[in-house]
C-alpha cells in the first residue's frame, strides 16, 4: 500500500518535472516595447529602418539572411551559382517553404517581387534591386537573375535585404504607393517565423509564431509589441513589469539603474551606428584642410566615450570603418594631440591676431554654428564637450540645438544631395546598414550624387572618386580589402567628416521570460535569429 | 437688436473659422523639414531625384500652392480629410479611434477638477484670510507653476514603478483578451494616473476663478441685503454667492472643454495614451501634413464651438449680460 503511494508520488513528481521542462522550452508570450507606431508593417508601410525593418522580416523572409557575424547566408535559397562573367546568378530555392496562408512558395514569387519593386517605387527595396536587370523563373524552384553590372553588395545589400512578396496577394494590389492606398493587416502574408494577427494603432501589435516555419518553430509563441510615446515611458513600463524588453538600446546611465533589481539584464555588444561631425567642406573654414586636421587632433574621442557613454563604446576610426568590421584598416592611427593641432594651425597662418582667444582665417574668426539634435541628449552632451575641446585650439563652435527634422533639412535639404547644404557644422550619425555593408562608404565620399547619395559634406576628390567607383564594381574580395584600406587612409588624412565614436548597443530584457538572444555584430539582438531554435 | 447682434456674432465666428482654416493650411508648410521620409521611407536619401519627384507628385505636393489650397478647402467642406502619409490610412478613422480615449481623460478630469475646484474655492473664499484659505491658495498657486509632464512622471515613478499600484503606460493591457467588466476595470486602472494628473493641473485655475469671484461678491449690495434680511450665513452662501460665482467658472469650464479636443499633448505623451494629443505629437514630429491639418482643424472647431457655447450660456445664467448684447 505504502509502496503504491510512493510510486504514485514518484510518477507525479516525474510528470511535474517533465511538464515544467516542456513549458520552459515554450515561452508563451514575450512583450517588447517600441517607441513610436510602425503602421501596418508590410513592405510598403513600415516606417523605420530599425526596428521597423526587423519587424517586417519577422513576417517576411529574404533570399539570404545575415548570420550572427553579419555575413549573408543562403536562407530561402538553397544554393547559388554565378556565371563566369559574374552577370548571371542562378538561385536554387528551397522547396519546403509555404506562405502563412498555406500556399506554396515558388520561383514565381521571387520573379514577381523583383518586378513589383521595380514597377512600384520603394525607397529602400527599389534601390536595393538596382543591380538586378531582370529575374526569370526556370521551373518552380530556380530563379535566374541577370545583373546590370558586377555588384559586390548583391548578397548583403540586395538578396539579404529585399523581403519576398507572395504573388497571390500582391498581384491584387494595383498601386501600393498611391495616396489612397490603404492596407489592412490581412495583407501581411509572408513566409517568416511570425505572422501579425492584431494591430491597434499607437497601442500594440500581436505576432503569432508560425509553427511550420522551415527553419524550425520559433521559441516564443506570441510576441506582443507595445507602442510607447518615448523611451522614458518604455523604461518605466519595463520597471513596472508591463514589458519584457526594450527594442531601443538603453542610454548608458540606465544600465546600472535597471540591473539593480536583479530581474532585468542587459545584453551588450558593438553597434555599427555612428556618431560623427559633418561640416560643409565648400565653405570656410572647413575648406581648409589644416582646420579639419587640427579639429580631429583636438578632439579627445576617448573622453567622449568615457564621459558621455560611460565607456560603453568604441573610439572612432578617423578613416570611418568600425574596428569590428572585416574591412577595418588597422594601420590608421587616430590620435589626440592638442599641441600638434595648434602647431598645424600656426603653420597654416591661422592665428589669433586680435588676442580674443579665437584664431582668424583670412580675417574671419574661426567661429561657426554647431548643430545638434534636440531629441538626442547624448549628441547634445557630445557637442558641448567638443565645443570645449575646440576652444583649446582657438576655434569657437557655438552649439545650436535644433529639432531633428529642422536639422535634417539644413544638413540634407530634401534628402537630396543635389540640393546642396545649408549649415556650418553638425552632429550626425548613420544607421547600422551604412557601416555594415563596407562598400557603402562610397555613398559618403563620391562627388557624383548618383554614387555619393549620402555625401552631405560636399567632399570632392578625384582619387577618392576613382577608388570608390571601382569599389562599387569590385566583386573580388582581396581587391575590395585593398580599396577599402586605401579609402580609409585617405579619409583619415583628408577628413571629409570627423568620426567620433561607435556606441555599444545595450538592450535591457527580463531573462526569466526569455533570454536566448543572439547578438549580431554591429546590429544588436532584435532580429529573427534570436527567436529561432 | 438681439438677433442683429447674434448675426454679427455668428459672422465673427465664421470669419475666424476661415482664417483658422487658411492658417491651418499654411502652418505645416511653413515649418522647416519635409515629409519625404514618411512618403518614401527612411532610405529616401538613396533614391534618385526622379524617384523622389515621382513620390512627391503622387500626393500632389508639387502642385502650385494655390491649387493645393483650393483642393484642401474643397476637402474640408466635404469632410474629406484624406489619408495619412505616415500610416496610409484614412485620417477620419485615425481620429475616431483616438477621440474616445481623449474624451475619457478630458471629461473625467474636467468633472473631477471642477468639483474639487468649485468646492475648495468656495470654502476658501468663505474663510478668507484663515490658515485654511492661505495654505490652500499657496498650494494651488504652486501646483499651477509646476510643469505638467513633471507631475505625470512623478506619479509614474511613485505609483507605478515604486509601488506597482497602477500601470505606468497606455490605455489598456496590450493583447490581454479582456472582456466586459474585466476590460472596464483594465481601462479604469490605466486611466487613473493620467486623469489624476490632468485633474491636478487643471484644478488651480478653477479654484482661483471661483475664489476671486466669491470674494468680489462679498461686498455686493445683494449680499448685504440678504444679510440684513436675516438670512443664515449658510443659505447666503448656497443660495446667493455660489450660484453667482459660478457664472465666470462656467466660462472657464467651457473653454477647457474645447481645449480638451486638442488632446492633452504632454500628458498623453508622458503616459503613452493613444489619444488625439499623441496623434498630434507624432504627426508634428513626422511632418504628416494631412494629419496635422485635420487634428488642428478639429481643435479649432472645438475651440470655436466651446466659445460659442460660453457666449450662449452666459446670458442664460446672467441676466445682466442679456442687456448688454
Amino acid at each position: 500500500m505504502n509502496q503504491r503511494i510512493l510510486r504514485l508520488v514518484g510518477i507525479f513528481i516525474a510528470f511535474v518535472f517533465v511538464f515544467s521542462m516542456v513549458t520552459q522550452a515554450q515561452v508563451e508570450r514575450f512583450r517588447i516595447a517600441l517607441t513610436g507606431d510602425e503602421s501596418t508593417i508590410n513592405p510598403y508601410t513600415y516606417v523605420t529602418g530599425y526596428p521597423g525593418w526587423n519587424m517586417l522580416t519577422l513576417q517576411y523572409d529574404t533570399l539570404y539572411q545575415l548570420d550572427t557575424s553579419g555575413v549573408p547566408q543562403p536562407w530561402l535559397v538553397s544554393s547559388a551559382e554565378v556565371s563566369e562573367d559574374g552577370l548571371t546568378v542562378t538561385l536554387e530555392l528551397r522547396d519546403d517553404v509555404t506562405w502563412h496562408d498555406g500556399e506554396a512558395f515558388t520561383a514565381e514569387d521571387v520573379v514577381f517581387t523583383v518586378d513589383y519593386f521595380k514597377e512600384f517605387n520603394h525607397g529602400r527595396f527599389t534601390r536595393d534591386l538596382r543591380p538586378v536587370e531582370s529575374a526569370e523563373a526556370d521551373g518552380d524552384y530556380t530563379v535566374i537573375l541577370t545583373l546590370t553590372a558586377l555588384s559586390p553588395s548583391l548578397e548583403l545589400g540586395t538578396l539579404a535585404d529585399v523581403p519576398i512578396l507572395p504573388q497571390h496577394i500582391w498581384s491584387e494590389i494595383e498601386d501600393p504607393g498611391a495616396e489612397d492606398a490603404t492596407f489592412e493587416i490581412d495583407v501581411n502574408v509572408g513566409t517568416g517565423p511570425y505572422k501579425m494577427v492584431e494591430y491597434q494603432a499607437d497601442q500594440f501589435y500581436r505576432f503569432e509564431a508560425n509553427p511550420d516555419y522551415f527553419m524550425g518553430a520559433p521559441a516564443v509563441q506570441e510576441l506582443v509589441f507595445v507602442i510607447y510615446a518615448d523611451l522614458t515611458g518604455s523604461i518605466a513600463a519595463l520597471q513596472s513589469n508591463e514589458v519584457d524588453m526594450l527594442v531601443q538600446p538603453i542610454p548608458p546611465e540606465q544600465v546600472d539603474l535597471l540591473s539593480m533589481g536583479g530581474d532585468i539584464e542587459v545584453a551588450s555588444g558593438p553597434l555599427f551606428t555612428t556618431h560623427m561631425i559633418n561640416y560643409d567642406m565648400e565653405r570656410a573654414p572647413f575648406d581648409n584642410i589644416a582646420v579639419r586636421q587640427a579639429m580631429s587632433l583636438a578632439i579627445d574621442r576617448q573622453d567622449l566615450v568615457d564621459t558621455v557613454f560611460l565607456s560603453a563604446g568604441t573610439v572612432g576610426n578617423s578613416g570611418w570603418t568600425h574596428p569590428a568590421s572585416v574591412y577595418y584598416n588597422d594601420a590608421i592611427e587616430t590620435t589626440y594631440d592638442v599641441e600638434q593641432a595648434n602647431a598645424i594651425l600656426d603653420e597654416a597662418g591661422i592665428v589669433d591676431s586680435d588676442g580674443d582667444g579665437i584664431r582668424e582665417l583670412d580675417g574671419e574668426a574661426l567661429s561657426v554654428e554647431f548643430l545638434a539634435q534636440s531629441n538626442n541628449s547624448l549628441r547634445i552632451r557630445m557637442a558641448e564637450l567638443v565645443r570645449e575641446m575646440l576652444l583649446e585650439i582657438g576655434m569657437d563652435a557655438q552649439v545650436v540645438v535644433l529639432e531633428a527634422t529642422t536639422l535634417d533639412e539644413a544638413v540634407w535639404p530634401g534628402f537630396d544631395v543635389n540640393q546642396g547644404r545649408n549649415y556650418d557644422m553638425s552632429m550626425w550619425g548613420w544607421s547600422a546598414p551604412v557601416q555594415a555593408d563596407g562598400i557603402r562608404v562610397a555613398s559618403l565620399i563620391h562627388s557624383d550624387p548618383a554614387i555619393g547619395s549620402l555625401n552631405l559634406t560636399g567632399y570632392a576628390n578625384e582619387e577618392i572618386d576613382a577608388l570608390s567607383a571601382e569599389l562599387t564594381q569590385t566583386v573580388d574580395t582581396a581587391r575590395q580589402q585593398e580599396l577599402m584600406a586605401d579609402i580609409q587612409s585617405i579619409i583619415a588624412e583628408e577628413l571629409p567628416f570627423i568620426m567620433l565614436l561607435y556606441p555599444d548597443g545595450m538592450y535591457a530584457y527580463r531573462p526569466a521570460v526569455y533570454g536566448d538572444w543572439e547578438f549580431m555584430t554591429g546590429q544588436g539582438i532584435f532580429h529573427k535569429l534570436s527567436f529561432l531554435p | 437688436m438681439g438677433s442683429n447682434g447674434q448675426a454679427g456674432k455668428l459672422l465673427q465666428y465664421v470669419s475666424v473659422l476661415i482664417v483658422a482654416i487658411s492658417l491651418n493650411f499654411m502652418l505645416p508648410r511653413l515649418m522647416p523639414g519635409n515629409p519625404l521620409v514618411l512618403l518614401a521611407g527612411v532610405d529616401v536619401g538613396l533614391m534618385t531625384p526622379e524617384e523622389r519627384a515621382e513620390i512627391v507628385s503622387e500626393v500632389g505636393l508639387d502642385r502650385p500652392l494655390h491649387e493645393q489650397y483650393f483642393s484642401y478647402l474643397g476637402d474640408v467642406l466635404t469632410g474629406n480629410f484624406g489619408y495619412s502619409y505616415r500610416q496610409s490610412r484614412p485620417i477620419t478613422d485615425m481620429i475616431l479611434e483616438r477621440l474616445p480615449w481623449t474624451l475619457l481623460l478630458a471629461f473625467s478630469s474636467l468633472l473631477f477638477s471642477s468639483a474639487v475646484g468649485i468646492v475648495l474655492g468656495a470654502l476658501s473664499a468663505w474663510r478668507r484670510g484663515s490658515v485654511f484659505d492661505l495654505s490652500l491658495l499657496n498650494t494651488m498657486i504652486a501646483i499651477d507653476a509646476l510643469p505638467p509632464f513633471w507631475i505625470g512622471m512623478l506619479g509614474i515613478s511613485i505609483f507605478a514603478v515604486r509601488f506597482g499600484l497602477v500601470p505606468s503606460q497606455g490605455a489598456v493591457t496590450p493583447a490581454s483578451g479582456y472582456e466586459g467588466l474585466e476590460y472596464i476595470r483594465d481601462v479604469i486602472e490605466h486611466a487613473i494616473l493620467p486623469i489624476l494628473t490632468l485633474s491636478i493641473i487643471s484644478t488651480p485655475r478653477i479654484f482661483l476663478t471661483m475664489r476671486y469671484t466669491m470674494i468680489g461678491l462679498v461686498g455686493e449690495d445683494f449680499i448685504r441685503t440678504a444679510r440684513s434680511k436675516g438670512m443664515t450665513e449658510r443659505s447666503i452662501l448656497t443660495r446667493h454667492m455660489i450660484p453667482n460665482a459660478l457664472i465666470p467658472v462656467v466660462t472657464v469650464l467651457a473653454l477647457r472643454l474645447g481645449y480638451a479636443f486638442g488632446g492633452t499633448v504632454v500628458i498623453e505623451t508622458v503616459f503613452s495614451y493613444p489619444g488625439l494629443g499623441r496623434l498630434i505629437f507624432e504627426a508634428v514630429s513626422g511632418r504628416d501634413y494631412p494629419v496635422m491639418q485635420a487634428a488642428f482643424l478639429l481643435f479649432t472647431v472645438a475651440m470655436l464651438a466651446s466659445n460659442l457655447l460660453a457666449d450662449w450660456l452666459y446670458p442664460k445664467l446672467d441676466p445682466r449680460a442679456r442687456r448688454t448684447l
